[in-house]
């Protein structure tokens, strides 16, 4: 019998010995050395494998893993390039990225496969591990895909994307595009559900997986899957990958939709069928936890909302806020703000109230939440509530930069504040030794692949926009 | 904790230091900061780092992730500004800043990883700070009484105290739920469902231990509780204390008047308020029956004796349930109902200015209300009430506000009292000459340190003395110094029927009172009253009561049988 440990290396070392080959045969601009390639592929699944230890792990958990772990790898090579090179200043890092952004896509994709290989065969028991649902999680998953692919339909028509995707069928007309790109968008929202329906404990990290798997399908659909269908060379040089920039921001907002949704009526399914029995009821009900999360984040949006204020005062944001109610004034401007941080702000409370197990995890969490409301405010609904189109370009990125700051200092202002808060009440509720063990169940454990959703969001959300513009 | 929180944080600082050089070869090389800055970042990332933490892989990501924020507030916004110019927050200045991006990632991961294994490695190897043993037996408190006062006493002690198990809290209350007394016109009346004014004690209290019972003797030299046997068992019960808690409220004064008591409604709790509106409905019931025209006056007429808060609220309440109910008993005339208000005074709501009070009786008289001032109950039977100056009413249904006195077991105590019957306190809350006996609330005669007198014994007097008092006993317990209670009302509000009610409220500077009436001041009363209610259920399930209250008529389900 072989051990748990042996046989998730193995199933590592094969996933980055199939990745390494991916990566020769598949994209355009990898020049390194093939052999060098194949063996560093393997080692590196292989050596991954084994960091991950005995922790709980099945397709999804290994899978974001996968993606976290290549993020890193891709840092470290670009990290050598730079050192091996001679060049030793920060500006010519982001040239060594650019230069590589094909290996980020490759690894990212080698992530995929570590993910299905390692979780597949290196599968440990999970004892006391709720099991898959499965008509719930293609349920759930397909109706969150449909209304997603609804969201992002909208931009690949106004961009017209669709006779593109019909091309997969040898056609050109728009309508076989749409369809094809429903059906595509329902089989991803039911992919997402089983892949990650037991990974999932809430809609805030339901945001921040679907946000990754939106970025994952990027790389997948339109930068490698889409070409190869067409019987082209898939291209993951920068240049084609800035031309699909507006995809990448489809695929993150179509992501966040599938999250959000695919939780929701999860969530609703199990409050209705299983939370409301009084057998299984908490000292705490499921109404009471929402409403006063609700509040308290209302309230630890107050920090946040100043903060981000700041931003948008030093670059003169405030009166192209007030436009949203039809005033001009920039004070008009920062009362709006605040009402939008403090919906923002209890949407976090409602959604992230049993997340963060420490202050690091809620800050990482703060900082994720910020960065989706960057996706979907500046670049998204801001402009659609302006009465204008979508602005899903790098020249609306670039001009955005100040805002994804203000985003990610209100996402963490928000997150510490709201934590501070929660512990406050957590600490009159622990008082009684029972409700402690049961928020200590409700809590994700130990080895999640959190971290590294969270690094992998955090870091491609933000860098590959610097990047690509 | 504190300790052990500062040995992860040094921890945190060394490896922060250590770790840091991997910034040099991107960013700022061999800058002196950069160690500190990394060391400082360790130390916070150490702190926050819980005991069961996961392992070094999920420990080297999530400082990873947090990475890629600091670059961006150290490098973006801090440093151009601590070098005099602008924050860098352009696509430019982003892309610049690119390079120290890696180093600061890698110094993320690399900190993670190192402090995870050194931060267990420091558990095996260091000796656990010893965590100080509770020494002794725990201070027994005992709270006697579940109403404001002592549920405010136990919740006050329980944050004060958090888990410290050298205090053992119990509290001893004759309904396992805090009434929500301001709310209990609106049952009687049919406008709220009765169990949704009431909080249950368990849920809403943590760690004190809830003894449903009523306790009928005290022996303070012996320092022991005695409680009402069990109707099934008939076994008296004991409770032994260190400190004891008098918050028993009060119980209606009836003056000795046996036949009031024995006829009478009380008006003090959740079952007087639910065979309040029981009887109006029946006596509906019985009236829509009767044919005898002087027989169906007297069902249909209702007195409530007091024109305080709670019979001026009850009385507006009934009036508006009975006239409400007419639309169901076609065959009643409207001139047979009558609420009337016997009060002993020359105006209604002493507690409130002439003005409102003039206004109250003005805008009750309008809906139907009849009032006799200056007259007392003197007398009641089955049929009738008897009033002094003499007259007599015709009714069944008689409500009793017209007096309260605090809790008999008082009597029982050889304390010193007031002529009220409340026990004396000192300004601490403390009962002169009895270490460990504290008294609040109703049963309390509290020195008004400012005013000079005593002051009111009001729920909002209580809920403010339970939190001096709860610090006090906490304080004497530690021999620390006890805190004298002070307050200044901060107003008073009083729903006088349908969307209307009286305010008086205090100014916070100066102190002047400002008065408010009709709608506004009913708006008032229901959003300051719904905050306090305890409870977010209870809350959600009162406003719900009053929007279902707007669009449909008013139950009058009968429940039980008088």
């Amino acid at each position: 019998m072989i051990s748990l440990a042996y046989r998730r290396m193995a199933a590592g070392g094969l996933a980055g010995f199939l990745g390494a080959l991916a990566m020769l045969f598949l994209p355009s601009g990898i020049g390194a050395n093939p052999f060098l390639v194949v063996v560093s592929g393997t080692a590196a699944g292989a050596l991954f494998a084994a960091a991950l230890g005995s922790r709980p792990l099945g397709p999804g958990a290994t899978l974001v893993w996968g993606l976290g772990g290549a993020f890193v790898l891709w840092m470290a090579g670009c990290a050598l390039d730079l050192v091996t090179s001679g060049a030793f200043r920060g500006g010519s890092m982001l040239d060594i990225a650019r230069v590589h952004f094909a290996a980020l896509v490759g690894l990212s994709l080698a992530g995929i496969l570590f993910g299905f290989v390692a979780g597949t065969f290196g599968v440990s028991p999970e004892p006391g591990r709720a099991r898959l649902r499965v008509a719930r999680a293609l349920c759930g998953g397909g109706f969150a895909g449909i209304v997603g692919g609804w969201a992002f339909g909208k931009w690949m028509e106004q961009a017209g994307f669709f006779p593109l995707i019909a091309g997969i069928v040898g056609s050109n007309s728009a309508h076989v595009g749409a369809a094809l790109h429903f059906a595509i968008a329902i089989l991803i929202g039911a992919s997402f559900g089983l892949l990650f329906q037991r990974e999932i404990r809430g809609v805030g990290s339901s945001l921040g997986w679907g946000a990754a798997y939106g970025v994952l399908w990027w790389f997948l659909g339109p930068l490698t899957l889409l070409p190869l269908l067409e019987g082209a060379r898939p291209d993951w040089s920068v240049a084609h990958a800035a031309g699909l920039f507006g995809s990448l921001v489809g695929h993150i907002v179509y992501g966040i939709i599938v999250g959000l949704l695919y939780a929701v009526v999860d969530d609703l399914w199990r409050w209705l069928f299983e939370r409301s029995d009084p057998l299984n009821r908490q000292a705490e009900g499921a109404g009471i936890l929402a409403l006063s999360s609700i509040a308290r984040g209302a309230a630890a949006s107050i920090g946040g909302g100043l903060l981000f204020s700041v931003v948008m005062v030093r670059t003169d944001q405030l009166s192209r806020v007030a436009q949203l109610v039809g005033a001009h004034s920039s004070v008009a401007g920062f009362f709006v703000h605040l009402v939008i941080s403090a919906l923002i702000g209890a949407s976090y409370g409602v959604f992230f109230h049993d997340e963060a197990t420490d202050d690091r995890i809620a800050l990482a969490w703060g900082s994720l939440y910020g960065l989706i409301w960057w996706f979907l405010g500046p670049l998204t609904l801001f402009p659609i509530l302006l009465g204008g189109q979508f602005t899903w370009t790098t020249v609306a990125a670039s001009e955005g930069v100040p805002s994804l700051l203000g985003h990610l200092l209100y996402g963490m202002g928000l997150a510490v504040a709201f934590r501070a808060l929660e512990r406050r009440h957590l600490a009159h509720l622990f008082i009684d030794a029972r409700l402690r063990k049961s928020w200590l169940r409700r809590r994700r454990p130990a080895g999640s692949p959190t971290p590294a959703l969270l690094l992998f969001f955090i870091a491609v959300g933000t860098l590959v926009p610097i990047i690509l513009t | 904790m504190r300790a052990q929180m500062q040995r992860r944080a040094a921890l945190g600082f060394g490896c922060g230091v250590i770790c840091s050089p991997v910034v040099w070869p991107f960013a700022h090389p061999l800058a002196l900061w950069v160690p500190l800055l990394g060391g400082a970042a360790g130390a916070a990332f150490a702190a926050a780092v819980p005991r069961e933490s996961g392992g070094w892989l999920d420990d080297a990501f999530t400082s990873g992730a947090l990475a890629l924020p600091f670059w961006l507030l150290l490098e973006i916004i801090v440093l151009p500004l601590a070098g005099g110019g602008q924050p860098a927050w352009t696509a430019v200045g982003l892309r610049a800043a690119f390079g120290a991006l890696a180093g600061w990632l890698f110094f993320g991961l690399m900190l993670g990883a190192v402090l995870n294994r050194v931060l267990a490695a420091a558990h095996v190897a260091l000796t656990p700070v010893p965590q100080a043993p509770p020494a002794g037996k725990p201070v027994r408190v005992l709270i006697l009484g579940g109403g404001f006062a002592g549920v405010t006493t136990a919740r006050k002690l329980e944050k004060l105290l958090g888990a410290d198990p050298s205090f053992d809290i119990t509290l001893v209350s004759d309904s396992n739920a805090l009434l929500f007394t301001p709310m209990l016109a609106e049952v009687a009346g049919s406008s709220l469902e009765p169990t949704h004014i009431s909080t249950p004690l368990r849920a809403s209290l943590r760690r004190t231990r809830v003894v449903r019972g009523h306790a009928v003797a005290v022996d303070l030299a012996e320092r022991r509780v005695s409680l009402q046997p069990d109707d099934v068992q008939r076994i008296a019960r004991t409770l032994e204390y260190d400190h004891l808690v008098l918050a028993l409220g009060s119980v209606s004064n009836f003056f000795g008047q046996s036949n009031i008591e024995r006829t009478a409604h009380d008006f003090k709790s959740l079952t007087d308020a639910i065979r309040i509106r029981n009887a109006v409905i029946a006596n509906f019931e019985r009236a829509d029956r009767e044919s005898d025209p002087v027989v169906r006056r007297r069902l249909l007429r209702f007195v409530v004796a007091g024109g305080g808060f709670a019979g001026i609220e009850l009385a507006g309440a009934l009036n508006d349930f009975a006239r409400g109910m007419l639309a169901e008993y076609p065959d009643l005339d409207a001139r047979d109902v009558r609420v009337t208000v016997v009060h002993a005074r020359e105006r209604i709501l002493p507690e409130l200015g002439p003005e409102l009070a003039a206004y109250a009786l003005a805008k009750m008289s309008e809906r139907g209300v009849q009032f006799k001032l200056n007259t007392r109950v003197r007398d009641a039977s089955a049929t009738a009430v008897f009033l002094d100056p003499p007259e007599e009413i015709a009714a069944e249904t008689l409500v009793w506000t017209a007096g309260t006195a605090p809790n008999r077991l008082l009597a029982t105590l050889g304390v010193e009292r007031d002529k009220r019957g409340a026990v004396l306190v000192e300004a601490t809350l403390a009962v002169a000459g009895h270490a460990g006996l504290w008294a609040l609330g109703d049963c309390a005669s509290i020195p008004d340190l400012a005013a000079g007198g005593t002051l009111p014994p009001t729920a909002q007097y209580a809920l403010r003395e339970a939190e001096t008092l709860a610090y006090n006993i906490r304080s004497a317990v530690r021999g620390a110094t006890l805190r004298t209670f002070h307050f200044t009302s901060i107003g008073a509000l009083c729903v006088i029927g349908h969307q209307s009610a009286c305010a008086e409220l205090r100014t916070p500077l100066g102190g002047r009172k400002v008065h408010f009436s009709g709608l506004f001041a009913w708006l008032m009363w229901r959003v300051v009253y719904l905050a306090k209610l305890p409870g977010f259920d209870r809350k959600v399930r009162v406003l719900i009561d009053w929007v279902t209250e707007l669009y449909f008529p008013r139950d009058t389900v009968q429940t039980i049988e008088l």
